[in-house]
């Protein structure tokens, strides 16, 4: 069956944006049947990859979702300004990213506003390019470079705090 | 170039985004400053650290139960959303066909009739890759040298599988062997990166194959085609690099 061969290959990645925007499994789980019903109705309008395709149905159900359910985190968060990378910005308490620890990097990442969260997790865990991140948060290239930009600025500041305060006595 | 300038396009460089000439002018922004490449590198670990220690949410198997219940019959919506009993008047066959479908559903989620191909090499592999991992017998032949690798393998099957040389990338080939996988031998290439081992099944292409993409177990499951071959990875690498290995045994010459 073509939904098997197209859709289900990708529920992991289906869910996985679902769990990330959501934060809530019963949520994602939802959402993400939701959308992959979806999927199997318009299954003949398929065009291109079958991944990025699931993945704006998965998105638009979760926007739907958050309209409905929390839609302080769609209010205003795109209307800030895109951040560059300060380069000059070299500071000593810059923390090893690689070395950091998985939960907190999980909690940092969760907290990041909704738009923000789902460019990097679509970047960083799905490994899209910026055209199909594009296409699937319905947004200019642009948008899409401006909030992964702002998510990592966003990201960083967010460890470098919180390891700032489990470990006060390295002031430097 | 100013570091500002710099600054905008390091995302869409450390992303791989940077078209070509913009590339080189960057890089040589950043072999003159240290300060740009210290934030290129800030940023190339903080990719990793998601990367690698970001949670991975796999969709729980008992999601896929009711999803398919929900698909497998088209009788399914307007029978149990909107009875209309004339639709049913129209439409003799329609009873049978759902109850065909109730059928099929609950003998695909139980397990009891055959499962699809896709379905079933998944878990040839996902058990093979763990029986070999229990036993610790990842390879018959130990050897990094693909020139003493292919001809094991060609010597023993009847095909001859690509074996490719990744160690500049950072997999470093350690051997193979065989297994059975859909009712035929096939070849078993083992990578190792860092410390996990990821083995990658080589059989002959039966027809155009789903592209997986999937989490089971813990463990990540990849497949894609080349030249006639299909290859299964499963690994408990995470999905990135598994991916990383796909792209570059689906691209490198053999």
């Amino acid at each position: 069956m073509k939904f098997d061969q197209l859709v289900l290959p990708h529920l992991d990645a289906a869910y996985n944006l679902a769990r990330w925007i959501t934060r809530d499994d019963h949520d994602a789980r939802d959402v993400t049947q939701e959308a992959a019903l979806r999927a199997f109705r318009f299954l003949d309008g398929l065009r291109g990859e079958p991944r990025p395709w699931l993945l704006a149905l998965v998105r638009n159900a979760c926007m739907t979702w958050l309209k409905a359910n929390r839609p302080a985190e769609l209010s205003g968060i795109d209307s800030l300004p895109a951040e560059l990378l300060p380069v000059e910005e070299n500071t000593p308490e810059t923390i090893a990213l690689r070395a950091v620890d998985r939960r907190m990097l999980n909690e940092a990442l969760a907290a990041l506003p909704a738009f923000f969260r789902e460019a990097l997790i679509l970047r960083e865990l799905e490994d899209l390019s910026y055209r199909d991140i594009a296409r699937i948060t319905d947004a200019p290239i642009g948008t899409v470079m401006s909030r992964l930009a702002r998510a990592r600025r966003l990201l960083a500041d967010s460890l470098r705090a919180i390891q700032n305060a489990s470990a006060p006595q390295v002031h430097e | 170039m100013t570091n500002e300038e710099a600054g905008a396009m390091l995302h869409a460089y450390v992303d791989g985004e940077l078209e070509p000439s913009r590339c080189v002018e960057l890089e040589a922004h950043l072999a003159a400053n240290p300060a740009a490449r210290a934030a290129c590198e800030r940023l190339r670990g903080m990719s990793a650290a998601i990367r690698e220690k970001a949670d991975y949410h796999a969709a729980p198997a008992t999601l896929l139960g009711p999803l398919l219940a929900q698909v497998s019959g088209p009788a399914a919506s307007p029978a149990t959303s909107a009875p209309r009993p004339s639709i049913w008047r129209l439409l003799p066959g329609t009873g049978v066909a759902m109850a065909a479908a109730a059928f099929l559903t609950w003998t695909i989620a139980t397990g009891y009739l055959r499962p699809g191909e896709t379905e079933r090499i998944t878990q040839e592999v996902l058990s093979s890759h763990v029986r070999a991992t229990l036993a610790q017998h990842s390879f018959d032949v130990a050897s990094s040298d693909q020139h003493t690798v292919k001809p094991w393998l060609s010597s023993r099957l009847n095909y001859s599988p690509p074996v490719i040389d990744l160690s500049a990338q950072g997999f470093e080939l350690r051997g193979a062997r065989l297994d059975y996988v859909g009712g035929q031998p096939v070849a078993v290439l083992v990578y190792q990166r860092r410390h996990h081992v990821i083995d990658a099944y080589v059989r002959p292409a039966h027809g155009p194959a789903a592209a997986v993409s999937l989490t089971r177990d813990g463990f990540n499951i990849q497949s894609f085609a080349r030249d006639g071959m299909e290859f299964w990875l499963v690994s408990d690498l995470n999905r990135n690099e598994l991916s990383d290995l796909a792209r570059l045994l689906a691209q490198n010459p053999a």
